[in-house]
């Protein structure tokens, strides 16, 4: 990449300036990852380098995306523009988008190697074995990679910028053959590789499998509505089903039918927010895909909505401040209003008296299918996998059960958040901390 | 599809290449090969879609993958370029960057841009009068594609395959009555008149099925049309007898010759008969194509297999390695679907079917491999009665095991035609499968509402 951002950039923009492109936008990746794969027959080592870019470009009348492998190229060719036209966002101005900006040192941490990495996954392999007997690893896949991105407008906005992540994706099943046991996948991310912990990793692993593996407990038929603990896996699933409800220019009005006569769209203890620099985070940036500084955006805060996540073109005058939130999934794609690290704020409980509190409930730990959520209706059902609890103790594990109410009864129903934020990859980063919530509802077995 | 002198690859050093590649692989049992590839995507979104509004996006590429005892090294290029290309090989042969490795001459045909499309231009005024032929009205959001890919593959021995090419389309709507994730999609090796009918006669159906309630849970008879009936064999058959699936409930090679169902079921897989657009003559792994009876009279023949799990068993065949990209390492799959034609027309499939339903289209299928339990959503029906398809019936879902699901075909309809082409996510790796076939009954089965 050039050494000042947007420099390698400048002669596509004066070629399409001089074709008559007033809005003009040149974007450039590179990256390299490394990904290991194992499973019972085979181990895979792959290396990957890829190098992108893509323009955006538009006159008065017509616009025109193209994207291609390589390095953009000063004269085209370029397709001829058609549809609408488009509007590129102005520089911001206040100390430039990098400006508050420390990149973390571990941007600068080697990819991990080969004999390292295949070590991680077979430690995990390992570590399953431990937790749980009979508990096996189907496939495991770890990938850790790191970029570089630049960007550059007609209008002024320069950028460039790194990142680092790393995913983990593990599926494992309890018992050996056809037919035999549950299986469950999981999957991960990080800024790097070394982060990942095997142990625990294989032991939420394992929870899962035992809780899976008994389905619904005896006697349980027809409804429940016991109080309830959600793990964390499970509260950033519901978050990332619900993110219409916070990001985009109709989240206003969507949220705004669940607020109750108090004017809160939920409890008191709910504070929801987006924080496109989050330290630590995963995908944390100094700009979005638009080249616009990223910023930390409250959405909702103890209950009451304060405003959507919205881009600079997407915020109307009675909004607060537009975030930098258009986010590029890779240089193919168009860049599109997403959150970047979506979390509940966590609260002071250690998780473990959340459930302690517990007279008779239960403690859910992961979504074990896709929510089914119903804007129109605000209304949500999820399978969900976890443990009845009697007087703060796990008594016998659930499965095969359906956790389901209104979407108000879910926002206001949480009741107190544990100190343990833990994010998880979605589109984007979604995180949530240990939830104590009631007035859900848990159904029988599922079909 | 471009005359072969126009292909980027056709004037490729295949045999330096090869060359180069064959120092990777030592020992005998060993393989490798180096995979170019060009792609193209031509797409045109919605008209109220408010970004640009022609979208091309084109890349060029390598990859050099080395299998040595259950073992695979892989390293993926965005360049074809004789530097990147050494560099390739040293890494899948680890050895230092200073290594003498080759790096021949990779001359490829320059890339002048995306070819003009007017058939994806045209498509949605094409569908919207189509739509309008059939006395409906509602508001249409097409998205329309234009995929082109270009491959050449060199393994290390003398035999260099032909080059490939392929262009397919692809049409997706959105549907604005069904909510939020409402979509209907389909493949196409050709965009015309006949495409936008096939739309138009799917989502007019989705239409006037839109406020009909899911029907009650019953066990009974099934018709399913040309396409439904292809989605169920990809799942049901192709999925099931991929050599990588069937080993995670056993040996690969105990299935040939279990009887999954009635005679009369014949399904094969064979590249080679694809629509002429997307024909192969060899796989992602430079492999040539075979014909490969996956079901013969209701018995396995040869399951799916690629370079790899072929190379570990004395019973599977290679021919049937697939790849999503580059960037991708190849696994089994199949490509274009053949249910052999029965005896029997749709009207005596529809007959003494009362109460039973027609599925035209079939939605998202899911098979569990270590369960062998499947199951299969529509997004709408209809009733059968007096022996055709009358009113329409909401959400349903057929599920079981493939073996259940198999013995219950009853009749197989005598006209094939080419359907239910679409894209297969397997292993987060999308891929275009293509099918022909004929109507199928279903006796017995289990149908549920859901949604």
């Amino acid at each position: 990449m050039s050494g000042v951002a947007g420099s390698g950039l400048a002669p596509v923009l004066d070629d399409l300036g001089r074709r008559g492109f007033e809005e003009a936008e040149v974007f450039a990746k590179r990256g390299r990852s490394r990904r290991l794969r194992l499973d019972p027959f085979t181990r895979a080592s792959e290396l990957h380098e890829e190098r992108g870019w893509a323009v955006r470009a538009g006159t008065a009348r017509a616009s025109l995306f193209a994207a291609g492998t390589g390095e953009p190229p000063p004269d085209g060719p370029w397709p001829e523009p058609d549809g609408r036209p488009i509007r590129l966002p102005p520089p911001v101005e206040e100390g430039g988008a990098g400006a508050g900006w420390s990149e973390p040192a571990d941007f600068e941490a080697p990819l991990v190697g080969e004999g390292e990495g295949l070590e991680v996954l077979a430690a995990i392999g390992r570590e399953l074995a431990e937790e749980l007997a009979g508990a096996r690893l189907l496939s495991v896949v770890l990938e850790d990679g790191a970029s570089e991105s630049e960007l550059a407008s007609r209008r002024g906005v320069t950028a460039g910028w790194r990142g680092r992540v790393a995913v983990l994706r593990v599926e494992a099943a309890l018992g050996g053959g056809a037919g035999a046991g549950p299986a469950v996948a999981v999957e991960l991310a990080e800024r790097e590789a070394r982060r990942f912990e095997p142990r625990a990793l294989a032991r939420r692993v394992a929870d899962r499998l035992a809780a899976e593996a008994a389905g619904p407990p005896g006697g349980f038929a027809g409804r429940d509505r016991g109080e309830l603990v959600l793990a964390p896996a499970l509260g950033a699933r519901l978050l990332a089903a619900l993110v219409p409800l916070v990001v985009g220019p109709g989240a206003a009005e969507r949220i705004g039918r669940l607020r109750d006569r108090r004017g809160r769209v939920a409890g008191d203890a709910v504070t929801v927010v987006d924080d496109g620099r989050l330290p630590g985070g995963v995908l944390t940036a100094p700009v979005d895909g638009e080249g616009l500084p990223t910023r930390r955006v409250t959405l909702i805060e103890e209950g009451r909505f304060r405003q959507a996540l919205v881009a600079w073109d997407e915020a109307r005058v009675r909004e607060a401040r537009p975030a930098g939130c258009r986010r590029r999934a890779g240089w193919r794609d168009l860049p599109a209003t997403a959150p970047s690290h979506l979390y509940l704020a966590a609260g002071e409980a250690p998780p473990g008296e959340l459930v302690a509190e517990l007279a008779r409930g239960y403690y859910l730990l992961d979504a074990t299918g896709p929510p089914a959520v119903d804007l129109a209706d605000g209304r949500f059902a999820v399978p969900v996998c976890g443990f009845a609890v009697e007087r703060g103790r796990a008594s016998a594990p659930v499965a095969g059960v359906t956790l389901a109410g209104t979407l108000q009864a879910l926002l206001h129903g949480i009741q107190a958040a544990g100190r343990d934020l833990a994010f998880f990859p979605y589109d984007g980063m979604v995180g949530s901390p240990t939830l104590r919530v009631s007035g859900l509802e848990l159904r029988g077995p599922s079909r | 599809m471009p005359a072969a002198a126009d292909h980027p690859f056709a004037h490729l050093d295949k045999a330096a290449v090869g060359r180069a590649v064959s120092q990777l692989a030592e020992r005998p049992g060993e393989f490798a090969e180096a995979y170019f590839e060009r792609v193209e995507l031509v797409e045109l979104p919605p008209d109220d879609d408010g970004g640009p509004g022609i979208r091309v996006r084109r890349e060029e590429g390598l990859a050099v993958r080395l299998v040595r005892e259950g073992r695979c090294w892989l390293a993926a290029r965005d360049e074809i370029a004789p530097r990147a290309f050494g560099e390739a090989l040293r890494r899948v042969a680890r050895v230092m960057p200073a290594a003498a490795y080759p790096e021949p001459r990779l001359e490829v045909v320059p890339d002048e841009g995306a070819a003009e499309a007017p058939e994806v231009l045209e498509m949605p005024a094409r569908v919207q009068r189509a739509v309008r032929a059939r006395r409906a009205a509602f508001p249409l959001r097409l998205t329309v594609r234009r995929h082109r890919r270009w491959v050449q593959v060199v393994r290390g021995e003398r035999v260099v395959p032909e080059p490939e090419a392929e262009r397919l389309y692809s049409v997706a709507a959105e549907l604005p009555w069904a909510g939020a994730g409402g979509r209907w999609g389909a493949l196409f090796s050709e965009l015309g008149e006949a495409a936008a009918a096939r739309v138009a006669d799917a989502l007019v159906d989705l239409f006037r099925a839109r406020q009909a309630a899911a029907p009650e849970a019953f066990r009974g008879v099934v018709v399913l049309a040309p396409a439904a009936a292809a989605v169920l064999l990809h799942e049901a058959v192709a999925h099931a007898l991929e050599a990588d699936v069937l080993a995670l409930g056993g040996d690969p090679e105990a299935a040939v010759g279990v009887r999954l169902g009635p005679e009369g079921l014949s399904v094969l897989d064979d590249p080679g008969t694809a629509p002429e657009p997307v024909r192969r003559r060899s796989d992602d792994e430079g492999r040539e194509v075979r014909r490969r009876w996956l079901l013969r009279e209701g018995a396995v023949g040869e399951p799916l297999a690629d370079a790899t799990w072929a190379a570990a068993s004395e019973v599977l065949s290679d021919g049937a390695g697939r790849r999503g990209g580059r960037h991708d390492p190849p696994g089994p799959r199949s490509t274009h679907l053949e249910l052999l034609p029965g005896e029997l027309g749709d009207d005596e499939l529809l007959a003494a079917a009362g109460g039973g339903l027609w599925l035209a289209e079939a939605g998202r299928g899911a098979l569990d491999p270590r369960s062998g339990t499947f199951r299969l959503d529509f997004p709408a029906g209809r009733r059968i009665r007096d022996g055709a398809p009358a009113e329409p019936v909401g959400p349903c879902r057929l599920a079981g095991t493939v073996a259940d699901l198999l013995a219950a075909v009853a009749g197989v309809g005598r006209e094939a035609v080419s359907a239910g082409a679409g894209w297969c996510a397997k292993g987060g790796q999308r891929m275009p499968v293509w099918a022909t076939a004929p109507s199928v009954r279903l006796e017995g089965v289990e149908v549920t509402g859901w949604g």
